[in-house]
């Protein structure tokens, strides 16, 4: 086991330097010329210098990729073109808002994709097995951020179930002292339980729309690997061996937990970034929000350093996951050693 | 004109209402009489709740939301196609290099797995936002985002029926590469590489839709789903919905269209 770990984690020095050079060939490599736009079109060749020498872009792409890279090494990720703020600050003060949405949601997803999905698996090739196939590509259907709106009207125009969708607590909260920058997570440590409770109604609606629109990867997930296992010879066996329905269900759950702990992996890693739009709509202030913000602005630095980030994050979670499923499954265990 | 009538039944049905829609979406712009011009507003009538007058409705500025949803598909549908199908293009020869077992092929598709778990629309949206507002970008990134998509699929594909008997026979009574690849391989890839490329297109109108949501890409006055739902999101916190919902309407029945029709060439192709 050990040495299956050490082989996957000497993987990560060098895949962090390929994410690196990524991020700075997105940013760098363009075809256009940067400046121009951030300097809009009246500006002078003297303020367009200036941007250019601010920016570094007076000087040759290998020039600037060395440097780039020296800057990695010693943790400095530059600073915001527009406001000077580390982009590394920015990150960090961001970065757990994100975490907790995202938590939040896979969660939903994962139940309802279970319920719906498991529905289906056991009355695979009946009724009930069709409405959860048709209710599965409903969801599949409908952009994330329309389903957000939808919700918005329903549940907070309609029937005002839920506060206004500007931001994580109300204009006139106080948010509570910053430790680790998510909000339920610091006022959960500072004991407040007002604050708490606030945050997590303002959670509602966009963990809500995250999870209904996830499920549908658990539910297809969960409506095939559950209906083969039920198919299979291990649980005719455990029939005749007079197990309750129940007790077979949960057995076959958990030949599912590899293909669902992958889903979960690739969802948490890659909803750093596709969750941003759904921020924007909320207005819920996380590390997405801040990317689409920066991006428009083209400010160039927190671009790049948004980029690294989500690769290396990506990274980190894959090789966690790959350990963590050899860990657990003895079949992939053996394949590997 | 009759054999067609008569080979309507239960199971196709789904997928002629699919490609009806798409029709309407792709040429509606051309086929319909509009009372209300796409491209002018009528201010006075602005946010107009659907009825008599605009069917539809009118949005902020007053622009007819019947006629703007129909011509957004013209567009929205164009990006999307083209996209994926460049994609393929692309991703076809690249898979099937991939195919062969060596080591550099391995290198290749791990190289790929790593892009492919990037937050690929956060990428599409800075391509789009640096490169320059336009549609060639927007395509530009809806291909760069799926060739390796197609291409691992196009391996994985490949790679299976390359272990085949017929193509071992093949390769014995002295068949060229070009031939096995264009006679054996690519007949038995066909149907999961165009149920690909439907699923591809289904997810790229979401993408092209994203894109003009956030205000980058198609942008006004020209129509797109995307920046029509926009231009509503505020106001459903007031009530006023038909802004957004019907637009989003199209795309989802346009997503739900290319997925059905997917689901139908899959299932054509089993039963071969």
């Amino acid at each position: 086991m050990l040495k299956i770990i050490f082989k996957k984690l000497i993987f990560i020095p060098v895949a962090s330097f390929f994410v690196s050079s990524f991020a700075f060939i997105v940013v760098n490599l363009t075809p256009g010329d940067p400046v121009e736009v951030i300097a809009g079109g009246i500006a002078t060749e003297e303020t367009k210098q200036a941007i250019r020498v601010e920016l570094g872009l007076d000087k040759s792409v290998p020039e600037r990729y060395v440097d780039y890279l020296g800057d990695l090494l010693d943790g400095n990720l530059g600073s915001s073109f527009y406001n000077k703020i580390p982009v590394i600050d920015s990150i960090n003060k961001y970065l757990f808002d994100t975490f907790e949405l995202i938590i939040m949601s896979l969660v939903i997803a994962l139940i309802l994709g279970f319920i719906i999905g498991g529905i289906g698996a056991y009355f695979r090739g009946k009724l009930p097995d069709k409405f959860s196939n048709i209710l599965l590509s409903i969801i599949q259907s409908v952009p994330d951020f329309f389903l957000g709106l939808l919700l918005i009207y329903f549940l907070f125009y309609k029937f005002e179930l839920v506060p206004a969708p500007i931001g994580r607590i109300g204009l006139s909260d106080i948010p509570p002292k910053e430790i680790s920058g998510g909000l339920l997570i610091d006022s959960l440590l500072a004991g407040n339980w007002e604050t708490f409770k606030i945050g997590l109604k303002h959670a509602i609606l966009p963990s809500v729309t995250l999870g209904i629109f996830y499920s549908s990867y658990f539910g297809r997930t969960a409506r095939n690997v559950l209906g083969k296992s039920l198919n299979s010879e291990q649980v005719e066996f455990a029939k005749s061996l007079g197990l309750s329905k129940f007790r077979i269900f949960l057995y076959a759950l958990v030949d599912a937990r590899t293909p669902i702990l992958t889903y979960v992996a690739i969802l948490f890693a890659g909803l750093f970034g596709a969750c941003a739009i759904i921020e924007t709509v909320f207005a819920w202030n996380g590390i997405g929000q801040w990317a689409i913000t920066k991006i428009l602005m083209l400010d160039i630095p927190a671009i790049q350093g948004f980029i690294l980030f989500a690769g290396l994050i990506t990274l980190f979670t894959y090789t966690f996951l790959d350990i963590l499923i050899t860990y657990l499954d003895p079949r992939i265990r053996k394949k590997t050693l | 004109m009759r054999s067609f009538i008569t080979k309507i039944n239960k199971e196709n049905i789904p997928v002629i209402l699919s490609i009806l829609v798409l029709f309407n979406f792709s040429f509606g712009a051309f086929l319909y009489n509009f009372t209300h011009d796409p491209y002018t507003t009528d201010i006075i009538q602005r946010l107009s709740p659907p009825g008599s007058g605009f069917i539809f409705g009118t949005d902020e500025v007053g622009f007819d939301i019947f006629s703007r949803t129909i011509v957004a598909g013209k567009i929205d549908l164009f990006i999307s196609l083209s996209g994926t199908f460049a994609a393929l293009v692309v991703g076809l020869p690249l898979g099937l290099m991939a195919s062969d077992k060596t080591k550099n092929a391995d290198r290749i598709m791990k190289v790929l797995d790593m892009f492919q778990a990037f937050p690929l629309l956060v990428l599409a949206i800075v391509i789009v936002a640096m490169w320059g507002n336009n549609i060639r970008n927007v395509i530009f990134a809806i291909i760069l985002i799926n060739v390796p998509r197609f291409t691992r699929l196009i391996r994985s594909e490949a790679l299976t029926v390359r272990e085949s008997r017929f193509i071992e026979v093949a390769t014995a009574m002295g068949a060229s590469k070009t031939r096995i690849i264009s006679k054996h391989l690519l007949p038995n890839i066909l149907g999961t590489l165009l149920a690909q490329a439907s699923i591809t297109t289904a997810h790229s109108i979401v993408v092209v839709a994203a894109l003009s949501f956030i205000g980058i890409g198609v942008v006004p006055p020209e129509a797109s789903w995307g920046s029509m739902i926009r231009a509503g999101s505020q106001y459903m916190m007031t009530g006023q919905w038909w802004m957004s919902v019907f637009p989003g309407l199209a795309i989802f029945i346009s997503v739900l269209s290319f997925n059905t029709i997917s689901q139908y060439i899959l299932r054509r192709y089993e039963q071969i």
